[in-house]
């Protein structure tokens, strides 16, 4: 297992370098740069060639992307365009704001989904399973920007209950580790119930219809013959089966987690990575951009190795070369 | 049970969606007398974007300039009616000959830090803005003819200019924000500590910066035109307008932009003074004269004579918006509208098209993606030329891709006609957009030129006398708009929406509500 984990990090370098060379030169073919976005009468265009100059920007891509690798191998990814603060400072500076989020969504969303999937499951017709059904499609076909207003609409301006947007209330008046955190609690509250309403729908779908699936195995009904309980026939024998799917949905979303969600961020004005990494985008701001591609596939390759590794817990059928 | 309440949630929430009650009464303006004012009152503001970094002589974005403009001050500064006024600067004069510019400084001025504000920092902060290797956009602004203006301290209050030709916008240009030369001198100024955590010599002190949620700003207790009445104001970024309307009826923020269709709703708020002014700028549709489509004049009177402006103005912004004719802004001093009009009137319209021997014209308008207003305004364009047997595509792109194709060094550009915005300068020299240098680069990317609009151009900026500049800008604008290389579209309006507990505010106008922040302030 250490030596499969071991192999599965080295290759992460060549592959980083694939990444890095691929994404730096699509990112290079989008037209405009970083200096076009002023297009106001009072800037002058030769402004704007000299700072292109000062960056770099007048060099060869190829030139560009060498230098780049040069200082990306020794982890200095540059500063950013628009603010000149490095940019590792940068997404530390929105990474655990967006975990926070993307991580109590993630579990909550794990905690509701998989009792819910196995529910419909095994009532498999019931009113309760139609309703699941139901909501499931309705929660997919709602679009976030919507719900983060309505809900915003209702709690906040009608009821009053919770704060609207923001993560901090700038009016606090008690300090302290508690009240900060009760804070940014309160602010989450609203932004959180939207993220786990919408992606309900998903994992509902696929534990339900991996519970199906594993319920009409002939060890189920060889379990059952042997009179065990529906309990455990239910808990012990078809769930750990029915996870794996899930497992792997699971694993593959953990990385989306550290990428954020630009929608409900711009919407709930949470400072997160996913409205950097947009933002870095339309303005081409071409260092935070590259910063956030190669953390992103560090991430997912880690994240699949979790997976991984999560498999062969779940699955005694995997087991890895030593 | 958990279904019903569900779905009694999700009605509830449609309710609430559609809460349009059509006819509303407008309320009229409260404002709360300053003896109400909270000395201990903070007042929280919206920014729609996020701050880059607190530098005047860096930032390029509306966010962070909004911010600075409460930390830092400059030379001059600009009153209601938008002339400029002194700041920093007692008063200065002139030389005869406009170019040499003597400015005397204020003496009883402290950086947030204590250390003495001096003729030194003036001197440092322009000779910066120079330094090719400083990333500032506004180096131009001090270079003419090639040359940079010279900026000397004569002693430690008095400051000079010495410019290598007359220039009357040098004026409007003296009201940049001046940086402290004791912190910054020796520093690389682009990646320099101090642009996220600014010290100035404005009317707040800078205090907290929270990255993407918010920046706090401090009571100057010393500032020189007296402590400001606010111990506080904090910006709140909010990135959706819809968010920020929302933050501002929830009561979290003073003050939000309204857009255009939620208007009559929020002018009945309880609660909530609502504002609207001009705004220096104007939006067009510019032809590319580079393309043969475009080159006879009457096939551009035509189009005027068959744009709707009215009826652009009425379905876009619901009235709130004017029809425009010049390339300037009637809130500008040197506005007129003394110019040819081209009144809707389509069948003129299709006479010139049939003079010029013009069948069938068909071309397509480019315009940014995102912009609501724009997109509204080709589509109805789209429909009023079809009336005039002109078939419009629309070519819909993301702001940078677009701007590649219209800032491209190329003749001629790849494009037929664009639908943008200009946002205008205090000054109304418009030299970057209307000169024939300025094409391929630069900003006249329609390739206008006319010899007379030229000399108007460069004569407008040597006069000094306000008056003299006046009558230039208006043949300026006569002469331009006859030529119709932009159909005028229209004068955007701000609409903006303001907690009822906020006095002090000056009188609605482009330079904003909050004109003298110290003066600001919000009830108990």
């Amino acid at each position: 297992m250490r030596k499969f984990i071991l192999r599965r990090l080295f290759q992460l370098i060549p592959l980083l370098i694939g990444v890095s060379l691929l994404s730096f030169f699509v990112m290079h073919l989008a037209p405009g740069d970083p200096t076009a976005l002023f297009t106001d009468p009072n800037i002058n265009p030769a402004d704007l060639a000299r700072i292109r100059a000062n960056w770099g920007l007048d060099k060869p891509v190829i030139v560009q992307y060498f230098y780049w690798l040069k200082n990306a191998a020794v982890g200095n990814f540059g500063n950013s365009y628009t603010t000149g603060q490095p940019v590792i400072n940068e997404i530390m500076q929105r990474l655990p704001n967006t975990l926070l989020l993307m991580v109590a969504s993630y579990f909550l969303t794990l905690i509701i989904t998989i009792p819910l999937g196995v529910i419909s499951a095994v009532k498999k017709g019931s009113v309760f399973d139609n309703t699941v059904t139901i909501l499931s499609f309705a929660g997919m076909a709602t679009p976030s920007f919507w719900l983060g207003l309505m809900l915003m609409l209702l709690f906040s301006v009608n009821l009053g209950w919770l704060p609207a947007v923001g993560m901090h209330d700038p009016l606090l008046r008690e300090t302290g580790r508690l009240a900060n955190a009760l804070d940014v609690g309160k602010h989450m509250i609203l932004p959180l119930l939207t993220m786990t309403l919408l992606s309900l729908a998903g994992i509902t779908r696929y534990q339900r219809a991996a519970m199906l699936e594993v319920l009409n195995q002939d060890y189920i009904r060889t379990a059952r013959a042997k009179g065990l309980s529906e309990r455990v026939v239910i808990f012990k024998h078809a769930l750990r089966n029915a996870l794996i799917p899930t497992v792997t949905i699971l694993g593959l979303s953990l990385p989306g987690l550290f990428g954020g969600a630009f929608i409900i961020e711009t919407i709930f004005a949470w400072p997160g990575m996913g409205r950097l990494g947009v933002m870095a985008i339309f303005q081409r701001n071409y260092p935070l951009i590259m910063g956030i591609v190669v953390m992103s596939a560090v991430l997912i390759m880690l994240g699949n190795l979790l997976a991984d590794i999560c498999y062969a817990l779940v699955d005694p059928r995997i087991r890895y070369r030593k | 049970m958990f279904k019903n309440g569900f779905i009694g949630l999700l009605l509830l929430l449609l309710l609430f969606g559609c809460a349009d009650n059509g006819q509303q009464v407008n309320k009229p303006i409260r404002l709360p007398d300053v003896s109400q004012a909270d000395l201990n009152g903070k007042l929280i503001l919206s920014l729609g974007g996020e701050i880059s970094l607190l530098n005047p002589i860096l930032s390029t974005d509306s966010s962070s300039s909004a911010v600075e403009g409460t930390i830092f001050s400059g030379m001059t500064r600009i009153n209601e009616q938008l002339e400029v006024v002194p700041d920093l600067a007692e008063s200065w004069k002139v030389s005869k000959d406009g170019k040499i510019w003597t400015f005397y400084l204020r003496k009883d001025v402290q950086w947030h830090d204590g250390e003495p504000f001096t003729a030194a920092d003036v001197v440092f902060t322009y000779n910066s803005i120079l330094n090719p290797k400083v990333n500032s956009v506004r180096r131009s602004d001090y270079i003419i003819d090639d040359q940079p203006i010279r900026f000397l301290a004569l002693d430690k209050y008095t400051v000079q200019a010495i410019l290598p030709e007359p220039f009357a916008p040098f004026l409007a240009r003296s009201g940049m924000s001046v940086i402290p030369q004791h912190l910054l001198a020796g520093k690389d100024i682009n990646v320099a500590d101090f642009n996220r955590n600014p010290v100035g010599t404005g009317p707040f002190i800078f205090k907290a910066w929270k990255t993407g949620d918010s920046i706090r700003v401090t009571r100057n207790p010393n500032y020189y035109l007296g402590a400001p009445k606010l111990a506080e104001i904090i910006f709140k970024v909010i990135p959706d307008a819809n968010a920020q309307l929302i933050a501002l009826e929830a009561g979290e923020i003073d003050e939000s932009g309204i857009p255009p269709k939620d208007y009559s709703r929020m002018k009945a708020q309880e609660g909530i003074n609502v504002f609207e002014y001009d705004s220096l700028g104007y939006t067009y549709l510019g032809f590319n004269l580079a393309n043969p489509k475009f080159k006879d004049i009457r096939v551009r009177q035509a189009l005027a004579y068959a744009t709707n402006k009215e009826q652009l103005v009425k379905l876009i912004y619901k009235g709130l918006a004017s029809p425009a004719y010049a390339p300037s802004a009637p809130v500008s001093w040197a506005y007129s509208d003394e110019v040819a009009k081209y009144q809707y009137d389509p069948e003129k319209a299709k006479v010139l098209l049939k003079e010029a021997g013009v069948d069938n014209l068909e071309f397509t308008i480019l315009l940014n993606q995102g912009n609501k207003e724009r997109e509204k305004a080709a589509i109805i364009l789209q429909q009023q030329y079809a009336k005039v047997g002109v078939k419009v595509n629309l070519r819909v792109m993301e702001w940078s891709s677009m701007l590649k194709i219209v800032n491209a060094a190329t003749d001629p550009k790849d494009f037929d006609a664009v639908l943008m915005g200009w946002s205008l300068g205090l000054d109304p020299d418009a030299y970057s957009i209307w000169h024939s240098s300025q094409y391929p680069k630069g900003f006249n990317f329609i390739n206008y030129r006319s010899p007379k609009v030229d000399a108007l151009l460069v004569k407008g900026r040597i006069t000094m006398e306000k008056e003299d500049r006046k009558a230039i800008y208006a043949q300026l604008w006569q002469e331009i708009a006859a030529d119709q290389p932009y159909i005028f579209l229209w004068y955007p309006k701000s609409i903006v929406g303001i907690s009822e507990r906020v006095g002090g505010l000056s009188n609605p106008g482009p330079a904003g509500l909050m004109l003298n922040l110290e003066k600001v302030f919000v009830t108990r």
